[in-house]
This record gives structure tokens, sequence and C-alpha cells, in this order.
């Protein structure tokens, strides 16, 4: 399987004659670094447009930062944990519970904690507090209850190809293939459907979508469970790789929050968008860049665009 | 149910002729010394293994004082699996010492979120100023570097058994309890891979900025090419701590062509690179400083292929205390102990050793001073790594540098366990030197 850089002989032939990075910066491009970087790029890209996604469709339309998305994210992947490893239930019946317990948890934050705020006419802010709150305590209490240590499903098989000495795995694939059909297939329901026009309603305006006899509650229900649905899907596709560990859902959804932003706010394309851009951009400033630097280069796409395209990269500008 | 003064319960039972015999000469013994619960003081006397390795309960061994310590760990956060092993290893020494007629040691814990400098400074002032600790034990690079100020000023005596770095030696009141984190074994590690892998020259070095920077940045550069016999460094990665995705990493790496891969990462870190360099088909070798079990989780199989070079702590070693300890962890956590719950194990009954010290010399065993004046004086102590079936181990700390010295080795992982290689020789462990 492996290239074998340990013979010089076996050494690409496209490999630049540059031996180490102390040397001039870029002067020569390294073809299979940029093709590489362009690779992972693109499945961490793909990873960024679910998750942004999923949290772009409950914000666009219910105006929440919903930041207990981390804890859906978590969730879906103990509760697969649990029936793959507790009760020995195989994968695909593992996935589905996952699954299941994502939009159930979603729809129970919409029906036992946003709408009573909703009604008792509660702030933005207190809801996002609430939100923030909550997803602190459902990490603490996944940690007190399954320990702080890590939990793997069943071993994934997960196969490497190459194309020359560019590689990628059959999870990486996967997590292009599922993100993408997910995302697509949500546009062509929010695009086709009765209820996805119902949505795109809502979203534009809730007061005159529901003087037209839409259920705004209903709708902003539907949207958690999808949204759920759709971070459910993420949480799953990293645990199949990786494993469950009780913080796991908090760094992927500030980066679906920076995605949204960037994209923009007010459509579901935009955020795929931006979750894409972030990703492929996080990736290539590998070229000239360290590993420590990518933290860096997320907040500063973010910083740049919320300078100077405020509304988002596809988002239109307030008038 | 009756308490012993310590706060521990003991179930009552019902009343044998050994157990009056043994009530009324600990009666006896009791109303000479002023001290009551002597039931628990004469079942400790007669049943607790420790009292043969550590010496007897009782006045001489602080019986009757309480003495508050705080634990400075990873409580939540990426880091939690450490603090969670760490805090259960002290946990466990505390009410063993107390069982064995030793002082009533109280720990409280504060949470440094895997390394953050803010709470690990702020939770310490107040175990100081609140909880009036004797003793601190803390963990990590950062955190702890930054506690130094505090704890001098207060004269509180602190170990580190986890981030070990250059910048915590040669400093007052503060030693470390495991050899220091990745610098010390780094020579020995680079060793074996110029020794097993003639035919590596070029290496690939990654690490982060928490920890080990020193064996990164100095350490290895200089002894590299003298080991590999010509050979270079020719990338350095630092990554964040923390990192799930080393998609970036890997191809950075992968284009400087390395024969050969050391990492000073650590924790969740070396699990994810490991599995995820093997699964972009780098099958050279990658040689790092530590294995802990929720790092082999990640990679399963895969991590059968690293190596790594640490004071390994090992739970089949026969030394007799480290049989108890392995005993009573397996009894009260339903698990094996590992590097980290050692470490911390270990240095809450160096506190109860250099209480006995410091009470045998009429001093204040409460006192950071007086117990750090005992340990200057006599550095020694037993130690679960080390020994054999007849004799416990024993660790010994150089009183100006505050560094420990313990048995090194190379280790590879099989089968998901680590398996040694080669001890490290001593000549390999580069000498402490005075920061400027």
């Amino acid at each position: 399987m492996a290239v074998g850089w340990t013979n010089p002989s076996n050494r690409p032939s496209f490999v630049s004659e540059r031996r180490s990075w102390d040397e001039s910066r870029a002067r020569v491009i390294d073809i299979q670094l940029v093709t590489q970087l362009l690779v992972s790029g693109i499945v961490i890209g793909s990873r960024y447009a679910l998750v942004a996604v999923s949290f772009g469709i409950i914000y666009s339309t219910t105006q929440i930062f919903h930041l207990a998305h981390a804890g859906t994210y978590t969730i879906a992947a103990y509760a697969a944990v649990v029936i793959a490893n507790m009760l020995g239930a195989p994968l695909w019946l593992a996935l589905l519970v996952g699954l299941l317990a994502a939009v159930l948890f979603g729809a129970l934050m919409e029906l036992g904690m946003y709408r009573p705020m909703r009604r008792r006419s509660a702030t933005k802010l207190a809801m996002f507090l609430a939100s923030l709150g909550l997803s602190i305590v459902i990490s603490s209490v996944v940690q007190i209850i399954f320990g702080p240590q890590n939990l793997s499903l069943q071993r994934v098989p997960n196969a490497t190809y190459f194309v020359g000495n560019v590689t990628i795995t059959s999870l990486n694939i996967a997590e292009i293939v599922v993100g993408w059909t997910a995302i697509a297939l949500l546009l062509l329901f929010l695009r086709k459907t009765q209820y996805g026009r119902a949505i795109n309603a809502v979203r534009t305006n809730p007061q005159v979508a529901m003087a037209v006899g839409i259920s705004v509650d209903g709708i902003y229900l539907l949207v958690m469970a999808i949204g759920s649905l759709l971070v459910g899907m993420s949480a799953l596709l990293f645990l199949m790789g990786n494993v469950a560990f009780p913080t796991m859902g908090l760094a992927p959804i500030l980066v679906g929050f920076i995605a949204v932003f960037l994209g923009g706010t007010e459509n579901v394309l935009g955020a795929a968008l931006g979750g894409f851009a972030l990703g492929l951009a996080t990736s290539l400033s590998g070229i000239w860049l360290a590993g420590d630097f990518a933290s860096v280069v997320v907040f500063g796409i973010l910083f740049i665009v919320l300078v100077f395209r405020p509304q988002g990269l596809l988002g239109r500008a307030a008038v | 149910m009756e308490k012993s003064r310590n706060g521990n319960q003991i179930t009552g039972t019902s009343l044998s002729r050994r157990r009056l015999l043994q009530a009324s000469a600990g009666g006896a013994m009791a109303a000479g010394t002023s001290r009551f619960s002597f039931p628990s003081y004469a079942r400790a006397q007669d049943a607790n293994p420790l009292n043969d390795i550590f010496g007897p309960g009782g006045v001489e061994g602080g019986e009757g004082v309480s003495i508050q310590g705080g634990m400075n760990l990873a409580m939540t956060g990426q880091g939690a699996f450490f603090g969670d092993v760490m805090s259960k290893g002290a946990l466990l020494a505390a009410e063993q010492i107390g069982a064995a007629g030793g002082p009533a040691i109280t720990i409280t814990i504060n949470d440094h979120q895997s390394g953050e400098t803010p709470p690990s400074v702020n939770g310490v002032r107040k175990l100081i100023s609140q909880n009036k600790i004797s003793f601190l034990q803390t963990s990590y690079g950062a955190p702890s570097e930054a506690l130094i100020p505090i704890l001098q000023q207060n004269k509180v005596l602190t170990f580190n058994g986890g981030g070990a770095s250059p910048k915590q030696l040669f400093q007052d009141y503060l030693w470390m309890t495991r050899m220091v984190f990745a610098y010390d074994p780094t020579p020995g590690a680079l060793n074996w891979l110029a020794e097993n892998h003639p035919e590596a020259k070029r290496l690939a070095t990654i690490g982060t900025l928490e920890n080990g920077v020193e064996a990164l940045e100095q350490l290895a550069p200089k002894i590299w090419p003298e080991y590999s016999d010509g050979g270079e460094i020719v990338i350095k990665e630092i990554h964040d701590v923390g990192l799930t995705d080393f998609s970036q990493v890997i191809a950075r790496v992968k284009s400087s062509t390395p024969d050969a891969i050391f990492t000073v990462s650590f924790g969740n870190d070396l699990g994810y690179m490991v599995k995820q360099f093997r699964e972009a088909a780098v099958d050279i070798p990658i040689v790092g400083i530590e294995f802990t079990q929720d790092a082999q989780t990640i990679a399963g199989e895969l991590y059968d292929t690293f190596v790594f070079a640490t004071d390994y702590y090992d739970t089949t070693n026969p030394n007799p205390w480290n049989l108890e300890f392995v005993k009573a962890h397996q009894e009260k956590y339903d698990k094996d102990p590992e590097y980290y719950g050692a470490n911390y194990y270990e240095q809450v009954f160096m506190i109860w050793d250099l209480m006995r010290r410091v009470l045998a010399e009429d001093g204040d065993p409460l006192s950071g001073e007086a117990l750090q004046q005992a340990m200057i004086q006599n550095p020694v102590f037993k130690s679960v790594y080390g020994g054999d079936a007849e004799t416990v181990g024993e660790m010994s700390f150089d009183p100006e540098a505050h560094t420990v010295s313990k048995p090194m080795g190379v280790f590879a992982v099989k089968g998901g366990k680590p398996e040694l290689l080669q001890q490290i020789p001593t000549e390999l462990v580069p000498p402490t030197e005075k920061p400027a």
C-alpha cells in the first residue's frame, strides 16, 4: 500500500526538488501537496457544508442562535454507540437510532424550550443564552453518564484509495456523497414541496405567513427536525471514522455558525457554499502555513467577510 | 454506622472476642495518647499491607491530622480523560492513607479546562485562599507554569506528574514527578529510531505549542543529525491541541518525503494522527513520547504500528506496592490504573511520607515550607515504578532541579498494549540545565 518513501528511487518524479520547508517559500509549487490539500479541502468543505446547512436552516427560519445544536450532534453519536456497543445491534440500526435520537432531541428543544420562551416573548438574546447553557449541560451530563473516555463504534471499514500519491478514504468519499446528497435533497424539498415553500414563506416573513394560514410553530418544529437530522448525519459520519466524546459537538457547530455568516444567513445554499469555501480555504492554506494557523484562517476569513460584505457572500445587502 | 476521624464510614459488626481484644489494646494506647477511634486504628494496624511498606499509622503516621490538598486538572474539555484518571489515583491514595492510620487528606479539585491558564490561576488562588491547601497536584505545562509565582508566594508544595516542562524546573515549591515531558525521552526515542531504522535520514517532527516545544525546537534538531549519521529534520509541523483532522498536517508532511516521523503530541491527538497517517498510506515509522488507552481507542489496530518512549507505568510490575495499588484501583474503579493515575497516586503517598518526616522532627506537617525542606533533606521516595517481586521501587529527586529519575523505555504497541522494546540508558537522558 505504501508509496515507499524510504526508497528514494520510488519517489514520484513530480515531487519538487526542494526538500525542506525552511528553504525559500513557495518559489516552486509542490503539485502533490496542492493536489492532496485540494482533495482534503473538498472533504473538509463537504463536512463543513453539511453542518452549516443544518445550522443555517434553523437560524434562517427561526432567527435562533441554536448553539444547543452541539448537543444534538453529541447525542446522535452517543445514541449510536449505545445501540451498537452496549446492545450489540448492527451498524445500520445504530446509525438509524442515532439519526432518530437527533431528530427527537431537536424536536424536544423546540417544544420544550424555544416555543415556551417565544410564547413568553423571550428575546433572541435570552434564547441564545438558554441554548448556550443547554449545550454546556448536555456535554457535562454526557460526561457524567459515560465518562470522559472515548467511545468508538465497531470497526467500520475504511479503505484507502490512491490517485498517484494522493489518497482519499472510503469514509471521506461517503462524507462528500452523503453530505451533498442531503443538501441537494433539502434544496429540492425547499423549492418543490408545499412544506418547503411554507418554510421559505416563514423565513421571509413569519407574520404574513401566519396570516395566510401557515402554522409558524409547526414550521419551526419542522426546520428544527430537519436541521437536527442533518447534524445527526454529520455526527455519525464523524463517529464512523473516529470516536464519540462529550465535547465533540462544540467545534463543528462553531464552524457551522461561522460558515452560515460567511455564506449568508438568508439561504441554505449560501450556508452550504460558505461551509465549503471555509473548508477548502482552511485546507489550502497549508500550502503556505503550518497546521496551527488553521483557526487563524477560519476566523480571519470570517473577519474579512464581515467587514467587507457583512451580508455574507450570497446574502443581499440590507436596505 | 460509626465514623472514623477522617470521615470514612465504617459499617458496624457484631462484637467478637478478637475485636474485643483488639479494641482493648487499642483503647489502652488511645487513652495514653488522647486519641480515640481505636477500633479503626487497631484494625488498620493489624490488616493494612501499606503499613508494612510505609510504616505504622497512629500519631507518628499523622493520624488525627487533617490536611487540605488541591488538584489542578483537566476535568472538562479534550483532556478530561487525564483529569479523570489523575483524580482517581489521588483520591484512592487519600482513602488508603486514611485507612492505614494516616492523616485525613481532603482533596479539592480545580478544573483548568484542558489547559486554560485563567481558570488555572483563578482556581488555584481560590484553593489557597479559601481551602487553605498545604499541597497541590497540578497538570499540563502552560497552566502550571502560570502558577509558579502564586505557589512560591504562598509556599504551597506542588507536584506535576503530567505536563512536566523545562520551564517548571529549578522552581521553588514545584517538583516534577515524571521525567520531563518529551524532553527526557527524546534522545532515547531518536536513538532507537536511528539504530533500528538506519535508512531513515529525513525526519519529520510534529508537536504542539502546549508542551514539548523545547524537545521539538532545540533538542531533536541538535541530536538527530548525530544519531542518524548525517540526517536532517525536513519539516516541523505544529498543530492545535485537540485537533481531530490531521489531513493538512499529513499533506504537508507527505510532501516533504520524510523517512520517519517523530512526534511530541499527546493525548487524543496522537490517536487521530497515527490513524490518519496510516489511512493515508504513510507507513514510515512514527515514534512518540506517550501512550494512553484513549488514543488507542481512536486508532484501534492501526495503533499497533506506533512506537513511543517514556517513563512508562506497568500494571504488571510485581513490586508489592504496585500490586496493592492495582488491586485497590480495580476494586474501586473496576479498571486497571494507568500512567497518569499512578503518578498522582504516588504523589499523595509522598505527602504522607513527608508529613511523617516533619512530625518526627516535631515540625508542622501542614506547612508547605516544612514539607519541602523535608523533601530537600531526603529526596528519595517509594514508587510503584521499578522494584521487583520482593522490593518496592524507589524514585529520587534532584534537590536543585526538582526533577525525578525514573526508568524509561522504548515501547511498541502490540495488540493495543505497550510492549517494552528496550530500556533507555541513563546516559541518554539529557542534562538538566538551569534556564538563563
